[in-house]
């Protein structure tokens, strides 16, 4: 438990984070997914990479960490590289849950480690693309308020800015930066993972040049699983690039 | 004595207050209600039989009647009218914000309500660190030396010649909550952070390895009733978790192996702060001793399940407090002065 004041551009954001084993020589740092926290990172990774220092971060807008912007992915990376650097990180390893893959990418850290990584848009289905087609046509007359019965289930409850930061990051397609990724990158997927299918980390696989895929048993958040995430450990632990 | 515990309130130590209140529905013997403040401050009559963890972290007690403070106590409304609901005195069991900070004491003040508990002025020095430290200044008693520190002055921190290991506090949290101890520069920063997430001041203080921590509670009924002296066993020091598992023993007092002598001193330093202003509650003092030295560290003027493990006989205890409670002086408004102007002037007319 703590928090760190950052300034990025003209704002400051406050940034919760927490820090496990302390005197570790290297950090692996810990990126939630979209809607979700550190806490559920730190439920699963807690007691694994002991010879690592972990950082924990809520992203703006998650967790404890307050956010008022509208933000891009590209402006979550900014972020987290302003504020690793306040903590004097060496990004040895940089772990991200879904949207938090991305960001993780954007980072480059010597070790990437991608847990069911969003990046690779998948083929929208026709009552999606339909309910975004009446959106789009009822916008013009003034009912924009409906967009609450149109919005996915991500969006229910969420600020406006939130919601907005959300339009930015969802369905990015990040092929090109997975092409142009040459350092270490471990992949990791669940098999029966429905918001992000398999097929999207087959993909993620065949464009990074420098990587290990793993599948293992469950679904999007298949690293909760402690057999999971020992299997997470002991596959970086032995190549882990130094 | 019936007892109204009221428990609970909008605070980092919320749910110590759960577990406190708990603990003391095994504890107090005379008849007991229960009287729950919401994060969202709602009062709330909970049910004894649903005086359980889980009914207030599943957000169950919602379900239990609200309750309305008025002139006539805590008031329980319906469709068909309201009901008072019926106890000698409160016993204010909000740890932290709320509940030590004065704002309940404020309000049963307000209302006329007697409570067991810090009054406003108590309230005030004790839940500041930094006020506390000024508290027992003016009392004549031996303290740490120590650094206050606001947020805005953190760089400035950083660049200080620091003597370690130190201890890093937030200034208005009880409960061991965002507490380091800092062995050395590269942990320092991540200290603050943890302080700072807390609280926008701070206090640094030297940190004292086998220091020697005596905790002593009490209160003044007609006189000073005292608990037994105990000496915590420490790992380096007691952490959240560990004082939060604290919170509900019922028995193990470690008592402290000390001579009369030492114990009379330290009841004597006890009573010094008492006397600045905490009758009507029941209060924990944790002592440490330096050399020669008796040092005040920190007055828990709500202590976890009213210390209640520390006395041989908590319940008469309770009710000598209960029944010598500080008497609240009554204004008398006459409206004389302007009944005399009034006067005066038709008499000129």
């Amino acid at each position: 438990m703590a928090a760190r004041t950052i300034r990025f551009g003209e704002c400051t954001l406050d940034i919760h984070y927490d820090i496990v084993n302390m005197s570790g020589q290297k950090d692996i740092i810990f990126l939630h997914g979209w809607g979700s926290s550190k806490e559920i990172m730190k439920r699963a990774f807690e007691d694994k990479f002991q010879n690592l220092r972990h950082i924990y971060i809520d992203m703006p807008g998650f967790g404890k960490s307050p956010n008022n912007e509208i933000l891009t992915t590209n402006d979550y990376a900014n972020i987290m590289a302003t504020f690793l650097d306040a903590l004097n990180s060496d990004k040895f390893a940089i772990v991200g849950h879904s949207f938090g893959g991305k960001v993780a990418t954007l980072l480059k850290p010597k070790n990437l480690i991608l847990l069911s990584s969003a990046g690779i848009p998948q083929a929208k289905s026709l009552s999606v693309k339909l309910k975004i087609a009446v959106f789009k046509l009822l916008k013009p007359l003034g009912f924009s308020y409906l967009y609450r019965f149109f919005a996915t289930k991500d969006a229910k409850g969420m600020p406006k800015n939130m919601y907005e930061t959300l339009k930015n990051v969802v369905d990015e397609d990040f092929s090109h930066i997975f092409t142009n990724y040459h350092d270490k990158t471990f992949i990791f997927w669940g098999k029966d993972d429905t918001a992000t299918p398999l097929r999207a980390g087959e993909i993620i696989a065949s464009l990074v040049t420098n990587n290990v895929f793993t599948v293992l048993d469950g679904n999007h958040y298949f690293f909760l699983d402690n057999q999971n995430a020992q299997e997470i450990e002991k596959i970086c632990l032995e190549k882990f690039s130094s | 004595m019936k007892f109204a515990i009221v428990f609970g309130g909008a605070s980092y130590e919320h749910e110590i207050s759960i577990v406190s209140a708990i603990a003391l529905k095994k504890v107090i013997k005379s008849e007991l209600c229960f009287i729950f403040l919401s994060p969202e401050r709602d009062f709330y009559a909970i049910d004894i039989g649903n005086m359980k963890s889980n009914y207030f972290a599943k957000g169950d007690y919602k379900k239990s009647p609200k309750l309305e403070l008025t002139r006539n106590g805590f008031v329980k409304k319906s469709f068909f009218g309201s009901s008072k609901i019926e106890f000698d005195t409160v016993i204010n069991l909000c740890h932290g914000a709320d509940g030590e900070d004065g704002k309940l004491a404020s309000i049963f003040e307000f209302f006329g309500i007697d409570f067991i508990g810090p009054r406003i002025e108590a309230s005030v020095m004790s839940f500041n660190k930094i006020y506390t430290k000024q508290l027992a200044n003016m009392g004549g008693l031996k303290f740490l030396r120590y650094v206050a520190v606001n947020k805005k002055d953190r760089q400035k921190v950083l660049t200080e010649n620091i003597v370690f290991p130190i201890i890093v506090k937030p200034s208005r949290l009880g409960s061991s909550i965002g507490v380091s101890v800092v062995k050395n520069k590269d942990e320092l920063e991540y200290a603050l952070d943890v302080a700072f997430e807390f609280d926008d001041d701070i206090l640094i203080e030297p940190f004292i390895e086998d220091v020697r921590e005596f905790n002593l509670a009490g209160c003044f009924a007609k006189d000073f009733i005292f608990s037994v002296i105990e000496e915590p066993q420490k790992n380096e020091f007691l952490d959240f978790d560990k004082k939060y598992k604290d919170f509900s023993r019922t028995e193990t007092v470690f008592k402290a192996d000390i001579s009369e002598e030492l114990q009379d001193k330290i009841k004597e330093e006890f009573k010094k702060i008492y006397n600045l202003g905490f009758a009507g509650s029941l209060i924990r003092c944790d002592f440490f001793v330096i050399g020669n030295e008796i040092c005040i560290n920190e007055i828990n003027p709500i202590p976890g399940s009213m210390a209640n493990y520390l006395f041989e006989d908590f319940n008469s205890v309770i009710n000598d407090l209960a029944e010598n409670l500080p008497k609240v002086k009554k204004i008398g408004v006459e409206y004389k002065y302007i009944n005399e102007i009034a006067s005066a002037k038709g008499k000129a007319n």
